[in-house]
């Protein structure tokens, strides 16, 4: 029974320093030559198991088995060794070399000792290339090729190295669909040729059309391997999306008002000419929690940028409270009554040498509140910033403390409690719990729920399926850069109807959409 | 009548004999950057190695042994700064300064001691150790030097100009044809992608600092040995921050960085030659700094137009695509 | 790790960078001592020993007290006058690096500050009492002007402030070079000097002994409170220090990030072209500077010193200027070049801004003081169950 596995990842937990359990008791058994799809949404456990199978990541408990022989995975260059090849969401590529080079990089091929062979650095690549029938061109320069033969290099890159296990990390995130329907083709060769791929991906479709059999993650845990041609895409969905404990919040029913940001029309293409922003439209209005809901890389993060000028969209407008916003700077659309709890806090929402206090005053250092004269009004300060820290439950020694001392949820709540105390209109709160306590989950989301009941526009954005469906009032779905469905009220919005918005499996006509924008 | 007195064959000449030490330095500049190194401390190397390599001159009596400890020392203190750098995480900028501190003040030190020189003497210098005969030698080159013009300008350099402009050859080849070059770009450009693929992206560092010193210990070596007859206080005067510039300006790549090098070499060799017509010194020494500057100035200008361009041209491409 | 442990952290790192210095340093006197011809090893070394003995005590001790045992007076206020041209450029460079600008350009600055305070002290006919102070003014202001130069091609172009500002140090000293060969000249004089300036631009003394300790210090420390001030306790100095710590946060935050980097720069300037023009009317009675004074290389290591934190500069300028007079001590009465003062510099401020120096005795605290917190706060919650 244990010969046909050539992959087996038997009780995996993993849990880190912070307590954060991202799998628990997870089993793995691959079979030789499939095509096995590791799914589930963001969060769900994923990455860190295929992390662990890499080398990147030791298990806390738990044991890998690869080829009938139990291994410990230390590093990559094991993993390599071992046969397991792994191809990054992100390119491992050097850019300004050309793709032979690229291919060869740690295994240089020398002529004469001391230059490199690079006739025959690009016949290993040619004849890879043709074996494995994934077209790269050698001779380019990796800069220059489309995203689609970036993936094929790094494929042959695994390849090259003797990898006969593949792991492929969400490959078609950053494909058009033509680039996903040529990867389909080599997979499905490969496979022919008697190598194993695990596919790790969310995207219901893509999983359907070209897995053998499928393990579904939530929540760190297993939710069973399954046969992909016995199941339904709603099953799937149903296994995948769904909450095991429903957390009800305390709202009130919400009594939404004037329109405080429009949305029409909002495009969006990046980088890799992928469209991000497919016409997006909606409202959100004064006193109403508007949830933006769907699995992350469907344009969420676009969109927020947008709104905080942290990117530009290629057409649409964005008006807060009537004021176009697009292109301001952001110190005009804090002005304009906007905040943002960004989803990056390390990067954007705190300074993390500075003091707790200098991080809560960053977006009002010149008002004349806390200004005398040229120079700060210490007393005021300090008594602001003691208010804050008690109103906000922020876990410190005083507001002299380094902020980067504090735990992850006392540092969002830092964030939040300047974010939420200018007298915000409009709050986009981007994944604001996110890797932090319960406790301060709780603080934070009770705060939103109390800021909208008394007048603030609230869109929230989240790949948490509980708070995005018990916070929001109302709530959008984004799927491939479109808004999927609207739901006026989330009162009895069922997981399953959900899932399958989110997936894709389902798109509502654009009369329905279009309720969601109320001017 | 003016342009003929300016534009002689010895006009060239100097320039090319006025590039090579700005040449070296910045070659050193292009490795350390490919690298992913910003070497600041090319400057007080050069004023390093230039001491000790005319010491050594004069002590063994041969100028390819002095060239030699130069190079070395370049090598020694490059190490060092890497060793700073990239295991006890001080800023490289801020090693570039400390170095040029040693460079500047240590060397006096230095010489000062082994001059017997004590305080109250006018600028120490070490020129009465260098005569011609351990000075770096120069060819006549047999065909070329036959060649009107061409031959007066081309023949009759040291053999460290010969080897400058050599070097800019080579150290093309070494980045863009051997292993090692591979490695020094990607650690420069991706060390996660080097790292990925087993390349010790510290040991490429040292390698990379290490060659960037080589070059401005060589540097150094014609500034003490050849330009000038032995080392003197402030004698690299900028060179090694100029070279900064034309390794930016030629947009980190060899041959481009050589044609910058060469800007600030007629930008001096001009310089001199008007002042030797008559113009004040000082105000002809600051054309290669200002130079600099403008040419900076103008590499980023240009840098920007050609990017909006790039961002355009994607736009309109993606926009076709639909 | 909290603010008590984190404060003797820093302290132990930086006494062993400086031991580490001085270590070095000895060995170097060692080196240098002279050892009688043809002794043996034996008396060589001891001869050595002692020179290097000696040598150590002027320089550490010296300074501050005679050789019989008496605090000197003129060595202090020598140290103290000392101080004043690098307290303005350790000022001037902590503005610039808090806010992650590396600009280098302190020195040209305090050149061509002396500079101009020295045309004013020149050619302006002012009452006595304003003229000082107008010198000084325009002085900075000069600078300040100058500065924009490598701030406003940082900030619109993203070319190297650092260059630039390297580039612009040569270029103000050749242009003062000129001027003072040329029109600025005073033939009658042996050496290469300016005219004299007015008697009244001259800045009074504090102490008349020759240390030519001018009220120049006075203000230079009035400016460390103002700088401190400014740094801390304004919303242009918090700016800054924020966009020095994160950029993105700041421009998240709503603060004008190009503003701000031009800022810095122009104040490092006005600060740098202060302590020029101070320096020249509290010591001079001609302009005679014709190379780079040094000033603005001391005031990096100066400003590394006091953690770029304005309110330590004096003792870091105090520390520096001690250790110069040492070294000149040493080399008036040992025979040891003066110039060793770079290389203990040197040295002392790679090992301070060394982030990995003695990590693992951070990391050792930060350890001891987790697990004591735990243990205190497990101590707490059991109390509270009971």
């Amino acid at each position: 029974m244990a010969e046909e596995y050539v992959v087996q990842m038997k009780g995996i937990t993993k849990v880190y320093p912070n307590g954060i359990a991202a799998n628990q008791d997870v089993d793995l058994n691959i079979r030789k030559g499939e095509i096995h799809a590791l799914m589930g949404e963001n969060g769900a456990g994923k990455s860190t198991l295929m992390k662990m199978l890499f080398g990147l990541e030791q298990p806390t408990s738990g044991e890998i088995w690869i080829n009938g022989e139990k291994v410990a995975l230390t590093s990559p260059t094991v993993a390599i060794a071992t046969g397991i090849g792994m191809v990054h969401q992100h390119f491992m590529l050097v850019p300004s070399l050309t793709v032979a080079e690229n291919m060869v990089l740690g295994m240089v091929p020398k002529k004469s000792g001391l230059l490199i062979d690079s006739g025959s650095a690009i016949e290993i690549t040619r004849e890879y290339s043709e074996k494995f029938n994934l077209h790269v061109d050698p001779t380019a320069r990796v800069c220059d090729i489309p995203v689609g033969m970036k993936q094929k290099v790094e494929i042959l890159k695994a390849l090259v190295r003797g990898a006969k296990i593949l792991i492929l990390d969400e490959p078609t995130a950053v494909l058009t669909t033509q680039e996903t329907a040529e990867l389909f083709k080599e997979l499905m060769s490969l496979k022919e040729q008697g190598y194993t791929i695990i596919f790790i991906s969310h995207k219901l479709a893509e999983i359907m059309q070209i897995t053998d059999r499928m393990t579904i993650l939530r929540g760190g845990k297993s939710m069973g391997v399954y046969e992909t041609k016995d199941e339904s895409p709603e099953k799937i969905s149903r296994l995948m999306v769904g909450r095991d404990v429903v957390l009800k919040v305390e709202k009130g029913k919400a009594h939404p008002t004037d329109t405080v940001l429009r949305v029409r029309d909002l495009e969006y293409i990046n980088e890799w000419g992928k469209k991000m922003l497919d016409k997006v439209s909606f409202d959100l209005r004064k006193g109403e929690i508007l949830g933006v809901a769907g699995v992350e890389g469907n344009g969420q993060k676009e969109l927020v940028d947008m709104l905080f000028h942290l990117n530009q969209p290629n057409a649409g407008s964005v008006e807060v409270n009537g004021t176009s916003v697009l292109g301001l700077s952001q110190r005009k659309i804090r002005s304009e009554g906007v905040a943002l709890v960004p989803e990056d806090r390390m990067l954007y929402g705190i300074a993390e040498g500075g003091t707790i206090e200098e991080n809560l005053i960053s977006d009002r250092s010149g008002s004349k509140r806390l200004n005398r004269g040229p120079l700060f009004d210490m007393k005021t300060i300090h008594a602001e910033c003691d208010r804050l820290i008690k109103d906000y439950t922020v876990l410190c020694k005083s507001g002299a403390q380094q902020v980067k001392m504090l735990s992850g949820g006392n540092i969002q709540k830092v964030v939040v409690a300047r974010e939420f105390s200018n007298n915000p209109k409009l709050i986009i709160a981007d994944q604001p719990t996110r890797g932090i306590d319960v406790g301060a989950t709780e603080f934070i989301r009770r705060k939103l729920v109390e800021l909208s009941r008394s007048g603030v526009a609230v869109l929230l954005v989240s790949a948490d399926l509980n708070e995005v469906m018990e916070l929001s009032d109302s709530l959008i779905v984004m799927y491939g850069g479109r808004i999927s469905a609207y739901f006026e009220d989330t009162a009895d919005l069922s997981d399953d109807l959900m899932g399958e918005y989110m997936l894709g499996l389902k798109q509502q006509a654009p009369e329905e959409v279009g309720r969601v924008c109320h001017e | 009548m003016l342009l003929q007195r300016i534009f002689t064959t010895d006009f060239f000449f100097s320039i090319l004999r006025i590039t090579a030490p700005i040449l070296f330095a910045t070659l050193g500049a292009v490795i350390g950057e490919k690298a992913g190194i910003s070497n600041i401390g090319l400057e007080g190397i050069m004023m390093i190695s230039a001491l000790f390599g005319s010491l050594t001159a004069y002590w063994t009596g041969s100028w390819a042994a002095g060239v030699l400890l130069a190079l070395i020392v370049g090598v020694i203190v490059s190490l060092l700064m890497g060793f700073f750098s990239f295991n006890l995480k001080t800023d490289i900028i801020l090693t570039g300064v400390a170095v040029n501190m040693i460079g500047s003040g240590g060397t006096l030190f230095l010489v000062k001691v082994i001059t017997q020189v004590t305080e109250g003497t006018a600028l120490a210098s070490t020129t009465s150790l260098i005569t011609k005969s351990v000075q770096v030698p120069s060819v006549n080159i047999p065909l070329l030097k036959e060649i009107p013009i061409l031959g007066d300008i081309l023949s009759g350099h040291s053999v460290l100009t010969y080897l400058a402009f050599l070097l800019v050859f080579l150290t093309w080849v070494m980045l863009y044809k051997t292993p090692l070059g591979l490695n020094i770009r990607s650690v420069g450009e991706n060390p996660n992608a080097a790292a990925s693929v087993g390349v010790s992206v510290l040991r490429i560092k040292y390698i990379a600092i290490g060659l960037s010193g080589a070059m401005a210990g060589l540097g150094g070596a014609y500034m003490s040995m050849y330009y000038a007859m032995g080392w003197s206080q402030d004698m690299v005067a900028g060179r090694g921050f100029i070279a900064l510039a034309a390794q930016a300006m030629g947009a980190g790549e060899p041959l481009g960085s050589m044609l910058a090098a060469l800007v600030f070499g007629l930008a001096q060799a001009l310089g001199i030659k008007v002042s030797s017509l008559g113009a004040d010194s000082n105000l002809v020494s600051p054309i290669p700094y200002l130079v600099t500057i403008l040419g900076l100035v103008v590499f980023a200008l240009v840098g920007r137009s050609r990017a909006r361009q790039r961002h355009s041209a994607a736009a309109l491409q993606a926009a076709a695509a639909k | 790790m909290n603010k008590k442990q984190s404060l003797l952290f820093s302290l132990v790192r930086g006494t062993a960078a400086i031991l580490i210095a001085l270590l070095v340093t000895t060995l170097l006197i060692f080196i240098c001592a002279d050892a009688p011809d043809g002794a043996s090893l034996g008396a060589a070394i001891s001869a050595k020993l002692t020179q290097t003995g000696g040598a150590l005590h002027q320089l550490l001790i010296g300074p501050a007290f005679r050789s019989n045992g008496s605090i000197s007076a003129k060595n202090l206020s020598d140290i103290l006058a000392a101080m004043i041209p690098t307290i303005f450029t350790g000022l001037a460079t902590c503005v610039m690096f808090s806010a992650n600008q590396f600009n280098l350009g302190a020195e040209g600055g305090i050149m061509l500050g002396a500079f101009v305070g020295a045309l004013g002290a020149i050619y302006l006919g002012l009452p006595a009492g304003i003229l000082p102070v107008v010198c000084v003014l325009i002085a900075a202001a000069a600078v300040g002007a100058m500065m924009l130069i490598p701030a406003v091609l940082k900030a619109k172009l993203g070319v190297s402030e650092m260059v630039n500002s390297l580039m612009l140090n040569y270029v103000v000293m050749y242009f003062i070079k000129y001027l003072l060969n040329t029109h600025l000249a005073d033939k009658s004089k042996g050496q290469v000097q300016s005219y004299p300036f007015q008697a009244d631009a001259a800045i009074p003394q504090l102490v008349d002994n020759g240390s030519k300790l001018s009220w120049g210090f006075i203000v230079a420390l009035v400016f460390v409170v103002l700088t401190a001030l400014f740094m801390y306790r304004t919303r242009w100095g918090y700016a800054i220090r924020m966009i020095g710590i994160n950029q993105d946060f700041a421009m998240y935050s709503g603060m004008k990030v190009g503003g701000i980097v031009i800022l810095s720069q122009v104040l490092g300037g006005v600060l740098a072209g202060m302590g020029g023009g101070i320096e020249m009317l509290g010591r001079y009675t001609a302009f005679s500077w014709s190379a780079l004074p040094g000033y603005g290389w001391t005031g990096i290591t100066v400003a590394i010193l006091a953690g770029n934190n304005p309110a330590f500069v004096p003792f870091a300028a105090f520390f520096m200027a001690y250790l110069d007079k040492g070294c000149n001590l040493m080399s008036t009465y040992s025979g040891i070049p003066a110039q060793l003062i770079d290389i203990i510099q040197a040295l002392i401020f790679l090992f301070f801004a060394a982030e990995q120096f003695l990590s693992r005795y951070r990391q050792k605290l930060v350890v001891r003081n987790t697990q004591a917190e735990l243990k205190s706060k497990a101590a707490q919650t059991e109390g509270s169950v009971k």
